[in-house]
């Protein structure tokens, strides 16, 4: 199975076998979801971009130990989104795994999620100790700004969705992932 | 009742209005979208925090350093203060026939004003002793301020996202 067949296949599945598709589709299921998106989308910004903005040098009187404490904030607005984005993927899944913003949206996620692992590799215990200094390294000021791109790469993608939605396949689709519905 | 009909129709028929609801351009009706959405993003993100941190999140934070990050609190507003009015100078008809939108301006404007409380009181100068910086209070209604400034924004976003489904005229063609 190749990756096209794999999308097709994910999507026959998922329609077959949804376990949350007739609740979204009542009357307001799906307008609250999105709203609950919104409010995640906030508390991840607000934290984890504030976060950011503290290693790049705002507030830099601030212990950066401190500013962290926001964070399991932004994990709560993270889960909020990962939770209400699956119950939008499993009600409708041709309507993302064969749009391209979509396609989008999972990389940069994918990079801030590893670009947040890198943090915490390499960082944490030098930002987080005893000795800790107010002013970060660079190598952690490059994974905030990046961590700052990815996630209003994240917002990007997943605006734009209705903007990229598939259209039916017509002849033979190129490229390295199905944008098209067959 | 004056009728605003022929204002929303103006308004429609402007150069400006019809690119931004017409145009292919990405950079069009998506781009401004995506502006305010990343414009939420940080007003309301960077406010929630500041309300967080008043609830007792990050206490290690002084109070009064938090508002070394409302200025992107601001630059988030205006981003949105002006992609908001290019979305209504879009679509006039949707907005200001829908009751929702004139319930989404007024929770901005509560949640704004209580920002402004919010930070004269916890941004506030007064004294702290004769030595080292002024430390501002928490107070119980300092607390209070920041639970209403949470409930507006929940609101402003709710009725924001619901304007999609509730509008009853789209343009005054339809």
């Amino acid at each position: 199975m190749d990756i096209h067949q794999f999308q097709v296949w994910l999507v026959t599945t998922i329609y077959r076998n949804s376990p949350v598709a007739d609740l979204m589709r009542t009357a307001w299921a799906w307008p609250i979801a999105e709203s609950l998106h919104f409010l995640g989308l906030c508390l991840l910004v607000g934290s984890i971009g504030t976060f950011d903005l503290r290693l790049l040098g705002v507030a830099k009187r601030v212990p950066i130990a401190a500013v962290h404490r926001f964070i399991p904030w932004g994990l709560a607005g993270f889960a909020i989104n990962i939770m209400t984005g699956t119950m939008f993927l499993l009600t409708e899944p041709d309507q993302y795994i064969y749009n391209p913003s979509f396609h989008f949206k999972l990389l940069f996620m994918t990079i801030g999620g590893l670009n947040a692992g890198t943090f915490y590799l390499t960082s944490y215990r030098h930002l987080f100790g005893p000795d800790a200094p107010l002013d970060a390294p660079m190598r952690a000021k490059v994974i905030a700004a990046i961590s700052l791109c990815a996630w209003l790469g994240v917002i990007t993608g997943g605006r734009l969705l209705t903007f990229y939605r598939p259209a039916p396949c017509d002849g033979q689709q190129k490229g390295l992932l199905l944008t098209c519905a067959p | 009742m004056i009728d605003i009909n022929p204002f929303l129709a103006w308004v429609e028929s402007t150069t400006l209005s019809q690119w931004i609801v017409g145009s292919p351009s990405m950079l069009a009706f998506p781009g401004i979208l995506v502006v305010h959405a990343i414009g939420m993003g940080f007003a309301v993100g960077v406010s929630a925090a500041l309300d967080l941190r008043i609830l007792g999140v990050a206490p290690g934070i002084p109070l009064a350093d938090m508002r070394r990050f409302l200025p992107f609190l601001w630059a988030g507003f205006w981003l949105n203060a002006v992609s908001g009015v290019l979305l209504l100078i879009g679509y006039p008809t949707k907005a200001l026939t829908n009751p929702v939108f004139y319930l989404k301006l007024t929770l901005i404007a509560v949640a704004m004003t209580l920002l402004v409380r919010i930070s004269g009181r916890a941004f506030a100068s007064s004294s702290g002793g004769p030595s080292g910086p002024p430390v501002p209070e928490i107070t119980p209604t300092l607390r209070k301020l920041a639970i209403a400034s949470l409930v507006c924004w929940t609101g402003a976003i709710t009725a924001g996202r619901l304007l999609a489904y509730t509008y009853t005229r789209l343009t005054q063609l339809h």
